[in-house]
């Protein structure tokens, strides 16, 4: 699993690579720190080259959303799979996200 | 067909789930599509007895049977751990909202949407957990 993050204006980008399973995601959560406490950034998850997630990626992405609706900040979740998309709509997570697709 | 894969109780054990998952669902024919929801409903089943069966600190170990019989892929995860019944959670309100939505407890049920059936039994000091998924 790869992040990247980088700032563009008021916006914090999160890439995605590779599998995001409960090992990975151990990892990811330190790397995504800066994110549970939203200092005013929007922030766009690009999920294009995301192959796999588990209910411990979910764990960090809600996380992620309910900081940026305490500092009232947009969460988008961009190029997702079809089969991460069922895991979303099995979740519920559909609904919390503005979700765009591949 | 049947195999098996036996595991330690460490978080990292679970990166040789993919492989023995994927396996078996090409034996049964599931495409890439169902074979990945099966390979997150295994992952969660099997980190919720790395996390919890074993007190803190002990070692033990979760065993996975996989076997196709007639119309049904059956998975049989076991442990010796303290008796836990997954299936006896309370299921998950998906439908709050951001700020109610409570941070965990979608593990378990992930298992229980992915498969057509989830049983739990307790034998002789055995947890066994059955996750089926009709072929």
């Amino acid at each position: 699993m790869n992040i990247t993050i980088r700032e563009e204006g008021n916006c914090i980008i999160v890439k995605f690579e590779g599998r995001l399973d409960t090992v990975a995601a151990e990892k990811a959560k330190k790397e995504l720190d800066p994110l549970y406490n939203n200092t005013g950034h929007d922030v766009t998850i690009d999920c294009e080259q995301l192959e796999y997630i588990s209910s411990s990626g979910l764990r960090i992405l809600l996380s992620i959303r309910k900081a940026a609706a305490i500092s009232g900040n947009k969460v988008t979740i961009l190029n997702i799979s079809s089969d991460i998309e069922k895991v979303f709509a099995m979740t519920g997570f559909d609904t919390l996200f503005d979700i765009q697709k591949k | 067909m049947q195999k098996k894969l036996t595991l330690v109780n460490q978080i990292d054990e679970i990166c040789k789930l993919q492989e023995f998952v994927e396996e078996i669902c090409e034996q049964a024919g599931f495409d890439m599509s169902v074979t990945m929801s099966l390979n997150l409903a295994l992952e969660e089943a099997v980190t919720n007895v790395i996390d919890y069966a074993y007190p803190e600190g002990t070692e033990g170990n979760v065993d996975i049977v996989g076997e196709i019989s007639g119309k049904q892929l059956k998975f049989i995860i076991s442990d010796t751990g303290q008796p836990f019944d997954p299936t006896a959670q309370a299921t998950a309100d998906i439908t709050l909202g951001v700020e109610e939505r409570p941070i965990g407890g979608l593990g378990i049920f992930l298992v229980r949407q992915i498969m057509d059936n989830v049983i739990y039994q307790r034998q002789n000091g055995v947890n066994k957990l059955t996750l089926i998924k009709n072929i």
